[in-house]
């Protein structure tokens, strides 16, 4: 059987997940011709549907099952797993979200794959996939071989991008409902809140993160950085600073013990640099450092820096962001 | 052959120093400095974390490290701010008279409380007319009844304001010089003790130092330590263990002195490049690093030869004296390094010169070590 | 409840991280590993749930080679953990987050186990998969991304929040199940001398784990080029300086959204 790849497909509210459309351009790099693109998602509904056939799938497996909707990402082993032996596929792709993470460890340890994550560079060798991912804190990078039959990879957040081409709609079969051990169905989640990182992207989607830090001094002044982020049309994140001090929820943070970032660019407003913020962003592509010490650790990172006051500096960005954005 | 490596033990208690020194110490040791102010709530943290009273034994509830562990912490907190350990260390020097001259009853009484929550003691022997003349000690116990009433004034005593108790060194018969010296253990409490305000210090600044009066101030005989006339000898037996950690607490201003100019030179341009790349910097760094590793061997050393039950008069007095000698050259040369800004008090390194000036000076001035090694060294020669 | 712990040591975070001879690994000469990020804020999670849940026992396990799978196990220990387990296995096993779980699974058959709590990811190799892995190898439900862990007793469940791209979710699981934690919403406490001292003579019990070829091999380890610092913007007035930034990042950098 030629080897294929299969896309677990993560929707929120009928919407396909970004990060679900670079997975399917990674999946279709991987796929023999022959063998193709396949997606396995629990919600077929026409506009997910035809979202994927954008990007290049060809089958979709529906895996519409009710015990599924408010059940943990566990469940949902077997289902796929199910999508991938009927597809033949020898690859398992996911978004590089809390989903495909959670995921990720579950469909390698029942499939007996191996498994990477984050990965920003795939290629078949010979003898399996080889993978690059960054490590420590985007301190360094790895190469892995995955040796073995099969394969399960997330991709870091705007590592790849998704595919795009004349739309064919894929077709769609519907999958029996899995096994599923009753210890798995257990927990249910009760609600779902909306996300603490304000009104824009959230943090670990957004192609652009504006942060504030110590800096800003405070919690009133944060909203010159949210106007920023406004204007750029960015995720607002924050310094272990801001956050210990309850200016903004812990969910904002950004660092060792807050999330990490690899966003296209990354503004960091009055935030020094320490050690424990940069492990989480130092991997952006771009770095806009905004301080007032000269001689702060952010700007050895920095791709750009001004050194001057904030206070000045933000508003006359924001401004000329919004200038330049509407031409 | 010596073993200069570390246990696992001895790493996980330095790094415990370190930690608390980095993170609780240094961030406040300027504002201490400058202010100045005795930030007792340090203090607090640093007992909670077992950092203070490390030599009380463990069966009163101490944790009886040898003095090698305990040079170890001390370094590491001295690295973090002089002064501060200054007060946190006062304790152990308070106490030792007690865990050396003390009985099981005084010990069980006086240590166990130390243990059980946040004191502070001081060490009551220097006076207004004679510090290292520790012998001519003016002030008085006179017998009175079952017990003693003291009379007299101590100065320069750490933590003075803030102490629960004192161990103090009187005279009952000043004609017998040293011979009639007696320890006692004084609680602040105790009608007619007061301490005098703080003085204002050159260095140290975030320890508090003051005088101590003590007028007709009455001392039950059981509150003597070992015999009458023995003070003398707890007295010195207590600077012999003392002494050590003072060359550690040397050791860290230094070693700090040398991680400041070292991260300055490389960063600090002149003619075109880092000034780390002229010879007359790396000279003086070389010189720095020399002095600092040498201060720690002969710290360890002098710590390992009193902790194998030894005497180490010698050893201790060249650890402290050779230690607290070069802590003031390396904080005067990382001053030197930072050129202009090593004189500002925007700068860390001017602290460290003043904070180093004081182990050249107390738990025995160098002049003393230098007597003693003297008298030690010539004795194998007569 | 009985809880278990799970913990890798990393290298400390001043690290400065160099590959090996042959270029595949980081080089663990001279490293000093430690308990650290995530899974000091697990055991701080692990002691907080024992302090609340009456009769409640923390063991610590870690997967790895000596010395220093025992040394954070010591750590975790000092801590405040009640017992440790050490999986005497390769670096490579313990660093494929997969394979330690494959290593670890049959030592916790015989722990007793209500809640298995780990890190979201460790701090080295960052994979995030152990927990999910170790899930699904016990049969019990996993979830990462967790904060806000709270046990109630009446219902005999934990009710927590994942931080999730599709919003918070709140949920509710009985036990057992494994909690990977996203962040430190508590703050880590300090080991204390005495238990630092205490920690040194606590015995830690050995497994050896069964030999396994991870299926992940690691081929090349490599440093980012340095930084050559940031370009540093020249301005008179800040509108200059913004107007300076927006055209760099259109023109130079094409990150302009």
């Amino acid at each position: 059987m030629s080897p294929g790849a299969l896309v677990v497909v993560e929707t929120h509210g009928g919407r396909v997940a970004a990060s679900s459309l670079e997975a399917a351009g990674v999946a279709a790099r991987l796929a023999d011709p022959a063998g193709g693109v396949t997606a396995v998602a629990t919600d077929a509904a026409p506009e997910v549907v035809a979202t994927l056939g954008g990007v290049g799938v060809a089958k979709l497996f529906s895996l519409a099952d009710a015990r599924l909707a408010a059940a943990p990402v566990a469940a949902l082993a077997a289902g796929v797993l199910a999508a991938a032996e009927r597809s033949g596929a020898d690859t398992i792709v996911l978004g590089g979200t809390a989903f495909g993470r959670d995921l990720a460890g579950r469909l390698a340890a029942r499939w007996n794959a191996a498994v990477a994550t984050g990965v920003t560079e795939v290629h078949r060798t010979a003898s399996g996939l080889e993978v690059k991912r960054p490590v420590f804190g985007g301190r360094a990078t790895e190469t892995r071989r995955l040796d073995g039959p099969r394969a399960v990879l997330t991709i870091r957040p705007h590592a790849f991008t998704a595919p795009s081409g004349a739309p064919t709609p894929p077709t769609v079969e519907t999958l029996a409902s899995p096994e599923v051990p009753a210890a798995v169905l257990a927990p249910r989640r009760v609600a779902v809140e909306a996300t603490a990182t304000g009104t824009g992207p959230s943090l670990g989607d957004a192609a652009i993160v504006v942060s504030g830090g110590r800096g800003v001094r405070t919690p009133e002044n944060f909203r010159l950085v949210e106007e920023l982020a406004a204007a750029l049309g960015a995720a607002v994140g924050a310094s272990r600073a801001v956050t210990d001090a309850g200016w903004r929820p812990t969910s904002f943070q950004v660092g060792q013990t807050g999330k990490s970032v690899s966003p296209q660019l990354y503004v960091a407003v009055g935030i020094s640099g320490a050690i424990q913020h940069l492990v989480g962003m130092v991997s952006s592509r771009t770095i806009v450092a905004i301080n007032s010490d000269a001689s702060a650790p952010i700007f050895k990172v920095a791709d750009y820096g001004i050194v001057g006051d904030l206070f000045q500096i933000v508003p006359a960005l924001t401004a000329e962001v919004r200038r330049a954005r509407a031409h | 052959m010596p073993d200069f490596s570390l246990t696992p033990e001895q790493e996980s208690l330095r790094d415990l120093a370190r930690k608390f020194a980095r993170t609780e110490m240094a961030p406040h040791a300027q504002e201490c400095d400058r202010t100045p102010r005795f930030p007792e709530e340090i203090y607090r943290k640093a007992y909670d974390l077992g950092l203070m009273n490390l030599n009380v034994p463990t069966e009163f509830g101490g944790s009886g490290l040898s003095l090698l562990d305990q040079c170890l912490i001390v370094e590491e907190l001295a690295y973090g701010c002089a002064g501060m350990t200054t007060s946190i260390i006062a304790n152990c020097l308070a106490l030792e008279p007690i865990i050396l001259g003390g009985s099981s009853e005084q010990k069980q009484r006086f240590l166990t409380p130390f243990c059980q929550e946040y004191h502070l003691a001081s060490f009551a022997l220097t006076e207004p007319t004679g510090g290292s003349d520790a012998g001519a000690i003016r002030t008085r116990a006179r017998k009175d009844g079952d017990g003693y009433v003291l009379d007299g004034e101590k100065c320069f005593i750490t933590n003075a304001p803030h102490a629960s108790l004192y161990a103090v060194f009187a005279t009952t018969d000043p004609a017998a010089k040293h011979r009639g010296i007696s320890a006692f253990v004084v609680p602040r409490s105790a009608p007619g003790v007061t301490p005098g305000k703080d003085e204002e210090k050159m260095g140290h600044r975030a320890s508090s130092t003051s005088t101590v009066r003590f007028d007709g101030v009455r001392v039950p005989a059981a509150d003597r330590l070992g015999a009458e006339g023995e003070g003398f000898s707890v007295a010195m037996r207590t600077l012999d263990q003392t002494r050590t950690p003072i060359g550690a607490l040397a050791t860290g201003i230094a070693q700090a002195a040398l991680d400041h100019a070292a991260r300055y030179a490389l960063k600090r341009q002149s003619f075109g490049k880092p000034i780390a790349e002229h010879q007359a910097i790396q000279i003086k760094l070389a010189n720095m690093a020399q002095s600092v590793h040498a201060a720690r061997l002969l710290t360890w050393h002098a710590a390992w030869t009193i902790d194998r039950g030894a005497k180490g008069s010698l050893e201790s007095s060249i650890a402290k004296c050779f230690a607290s000698d070069a802590s003031f050259q390396v904080a005067d040369e990382a001053i030197q390094t930072f050129g202009g800004y090593g004189y500002m008090k925007e700068y860390p390194v001017e602290k460290l010169l003043r904070d180093a000036k004081l182990t050249q000076i107390y738990e025995g001035a160098n002049e003393i070590q230098r007597t003693v090694i003297a008298r030690e060294l010539l004795r194998g020669y007569a | 409840m009985e809880i278990v712990v799970c913990i890798k040591p990393v290298p400390e975070a001043e690290t400065r991280l160099r590959p090996t001879a042959d270029g595949t690994r980081a080089d663990p000469d001279g490293v000093k590993f430690v308990l650290a990020g995530y899974d000091e804020s697990s055991v701080e999670q692990a002691l907080l749930l024992k302090e609340a849940v009456p009769a409640s026992k923390v063991h610590a396990v870690a997967v790895g080679p000596a010395p220093r799978s025992e040394e954070v196990l010591r750590a975790a220990i000092a801590l405040g953990c009640d017992s440790a387990t050490w999986v005497d296995a390769t670096a490579d096993t313990a660093d494929d987050g997969l394979s330690a779980a494959r290593a670890l699974a049959p030592a916790l058959a015989g722990l007793p186990h209500d809640l298995v709590l780990a890190g979201k990811q460790a701090g080295d190799r960052e994979s995030g998969v152990f927990a999910a892995a170790l899930g699904e190898l016990l049969g019990v439900p996993d979830f990462g991304f967790v904060t806000d862990l709270r046990w109630e007793p009446a219902a005999a469940r934990f009710t927590f929040r994942r931080a999730t791209e599709g919003g918070v979710e709140r949920w509710e699981s009985p036990v057992p199940c494994v909690i990977a934690l996203q962040q430190a919403w508590n703050d880590p406490r300090t080991a204390k001398l005495p238990m630092i001292l205490k920690s040194r003579k606590a015995p830690i019990a050995k497994v050896a784990a069964a030999p396994a070829a991870g299926p992940s091999i690691p081929v090349k380890f490599e440093l980012p080029p340095p930084r050559s610092g940031a370009k540093m913007i020249e301005y008179k007035t800040p509108e200059e300086a913004a107007q300076t930034l927006v055209r760099l990042l259109k023109e130079e950098a094409k990150v302009f959204p």
